[in-house]
Formats: structure tokens, C-alpha cells, sequence
């Protein structure tokens, strides 16, 4: 593959992928490393796993960012730009025609119905998403003490959220969790 | 849904700046996978009142049935919501532009030095703490469940699977929402 075909080629791949991301860009990131490190060559699987670390430890939009380093790679500062827009693009176009419909349905009879039956489910994934990163942050009682004081104090106070953040980061840099 | 619209300062419109800032906020502050999700709720649900928490929870709903990363779901649904397609357009930005910019080039500096120790420390304390932020969040959210027992239950089915089953998360999707929604049916049928 010629070097000015690359970039189309991880944009095109990464169009379709974004496309079909139910549950979450990060259930096609096995996919995107095939493409990128076995397939094309593009980077070392150890470049790739670094990418990870550093976008999910960096606040704001961690997958978009970890593909604009993919795309960094590849093709530099257009190859990053690209490749984000081809991660966010079509799933806000579709999240855009999602709710104006379903705002467009309000007060239709099935609306609670679907509803009652939804909500509880988000609700369960949201609660266990919470617990699997707790899985992999706590490595010790330390951590572990540390998210199970972090919840408590949340549902029992109106504390802003950036202290115990910054706590959090704290105590880990003095090496104490 | 004319609630929370009625709430925001009699009739006053939201402004596009004030939806961009908002959900800057939520985007430098969300660390950590689903970070973006407690922010969102605190500030468009708590602070701002933009929103109520039934539509909070319609939207994030929404999203999570959708290809993608859901958390910008809820930038695009808010401004919507809000402001219509401008509205969309304000709180994506406000959600990406700076975040990217800043996050790139601080990921290409970290990727100098992934190896530091210190870093590493701190970044392991922000994730356990962050972590902690997201159940508090979700348990938040269920609150206003709690009086329903068939909500509690699939709740609690939704996690399980999810949390120590440990089971692809589509397929809990959708091996649990046609029972859910089916008893929610039923739930009505029976209060009519």
C-alpha cells in the first residue's frame, strides 16, 4: 500500500467501525488492532497498548483520542485529526436522529413502556462498569478503600467530585494506594 | 418533558455558550471510562436543571443502544434537546475541541515518558477514585426506581450479568431488554 493510501485507508476502516460500535468503541479495539498492527504494519502492539494507557488516564474523550494517536502514527497531525472525526462523526449523526424521533414520540402510550423496561438495565451497566474499573484500579486494600470511601462520601454528601479526584491522584503520587 | 424547560428561568433560552462551557466541564473532568457520565448528570441534572432525571436517564438509555462512544451521545441528545441541531452542534464542540487539542498534545509529551513511576502512581489513585464516582453515580440514578420492584430486579440482573457473569455486554443488552420491557407491558396493562 503506497504511503499516500494509508490514511484513507485507516479512515475509511475506522468509519465502519465506529459505525458498528454497539456497546461502546471499545468493543471494536480488537479490530483496530488487527488492522493496524497485524495487517498493515503500521505500528508494534506495544505502541498500541501505550496509546490505550494514555487515553484512558488523560481526562476527556479517551477513545477519540486514542484513535487520533493511531492515527498520529500513521499519517501525523492530519492522520490524527482524521481519524478522531472518523471515530465521533457517524455515531453523533445517528445519536442526533435517535433522539429526535424519540422526542418526537413523547407522550406516545408506549413511550413509558419502553422506558420502565430500558432505564433499570442502564442503570445495572452503569453500576457494573463502575465495579469492573474498580476491578482494575484496586490493586490492593489500599485502592479498593479508597473507591468504596469515594461512593459513600458521594451518596451522602453534595462534595464536588474534582477533590476526591485530586485526592485520589494525590495519595496514589505519594505511593500510598 | 416541558418541565425542566419551564424550570431553566421561565422560558429563558439556554444560551449556545453556556451549553459549550458546560460540557467542556464535563469533558476535562471525566477521567477514567463512563468519567464523563457523573459529570454530565451533575452538571445538566443538578446544577443547571437543565434537564430532569427521568430524561437523564432516557437519554443515557438511549445512547448506550447506539454504536459509538456513548458519553458524547449525551453532549449531542442535551443540545438537542436544548437548543435543536445548533444546540447539537455547540455542546459536541464544547465536549471536543479543547479536550482533543489538550489531551493530544499531552498524550504525545506522556508517551515520552509512560515509564515514570510517579506517573503511574497517580494515574492508579485517580482511577480508583474514579471509579468510585461512576457506582455512586449509578446508584444515584436508581434512585428513583427504588419503589418498583421489576426495575430493581433487572437492575440487578443487568449488573450481575454484566459485573460477575461476566458476559459480552450486547448480548446482556439484548437478552434482558425484551424481558424488561415485556413486564413493564405488563406492569401497565395491569394498572389500566
Amino acid at each position: 500500500m503506497s504511503a499516500a493510501s494509508a490514511p484513507l485507508a485507516l479512515t475509511a476502516h475506522l468509519l465502519v467501525l465506529s459505525s458498528i460500535s454497539f456497546g461502546g468503541f471499545p468493543t471494536v479495539l480488537p479490530d483496530v488492532r488487527h488492522f493496524v498492527v497485524t495487517t498493515h504494519g503500521w505500528m508494534t502492539d506495544q505502541d498500541f497498548s501505550q496509546f490505550f494507557a494514555i487515553a484512558q488516564s488523560i481526562p476527556g474523550p479517551n477513545m477519540i483520542l486514542m484513535m487520533g494517536f493511531v492515527g498520529w502514527k500513521v499519517w501525523g497531525i492530519p492522520g490524527a485529526i482524521a481519524s478522531s472525526m472518523a471515530t465521533f462523526g457517524p455515531p453523533c449523526a445517528m445519536y442526533f436522529a435517535a433522539y429526535r424521533l424519540w422526542y418526537r414520540f413523547r407522550g406516545a402510550p408506549w413511550q413509558p413502556t419502553v422506558r420502565n423496561g430500558l432505564v433499570p438495565v442502564t442503570i445495572g451497566l452503569v453500576i457494573a462498569s463502575g465495579t469492573v474499573m474498580a476491578r482494575a484500579a484496586d490493586t490492593g486494600p489500599a485502592a479498593a478503600a479508597m473507591t468504596v470511601a469515594v461512593a459513600t462520601l458521594m451518596l451522602s454528601t453534595r462534595l464536588n467530585p474534582l477533590w476526591v479526584l485530586l485526592a485520589g491522584g494525590a495519595l496514589g503520587g505519594f505511593g500510598l494506594l | 418533558m416541558a418541565r425542566a424547560a419551564k424550570r431553566e428561568h421561565a422560558g429563558e433560552v439556554v444560551s449556545l455558550g453556556a451549553l459549550f462551557a458546560s460540557f467542556l466541564k464535563v469533558s476535562l473532568f471525566g477521567v477514567g471510562g463512563g468519567g464523563g457520565l457523573v459529570w454530565a448528570r451533575r452538571i445538566g441534572v443538578e446544577q443547571r436543571q437543565w434537564i430532569t432525571e427521568g430524561e437523564f436517564a432516557d437519554i443515557v438509555s438511549l445512547c448506550q443502544f447506539m454504536p459509538g462512544p456513548n458519553i458524547i451521545g449525551i453532549a449531542v441528545c442535551t443540545g438537542a434537546r436544548l437548543r435543536g441541531a445548533r444546540g447539537t452542534l455547540a455542546a459536541v464542540a464544547g465536549f471536543l475541541l479543547i479536550p482533543w487539542v489538550v489531551g493530544f498534545t499531552l498524550g504525545v509529551a506522556l508517551l515520552q515518558h509512560a515509564h515514570l513511576p510517579v506517573l503511574r502512581n497517580i494515574l492508579g489513585g485517580l482511577s480508583a477514585a474514579a471509579a468510585g464516582l461512576l457506582i455512586a453515580t449509578g446508584i444515584r440514578m436508581l434512585m428513583p426506581h427504588r419503589g418498583r420492584a421489576a426495575a430493581l430486579i433487572f437492575a440487578g440482573l443487568a449488573f450481575g450479568l454484566m459485573a460477575v457473569g461476566k458476559l459480552p455486554l450486547l448480548l446482556v443488552l439484548f437478552g434482558l431488554l425484551p424481558l424488561s420491557i415485556g413486564v413493564a407491558g405488563l406492569e401497565h396493562r395491569r394498572a389500566r
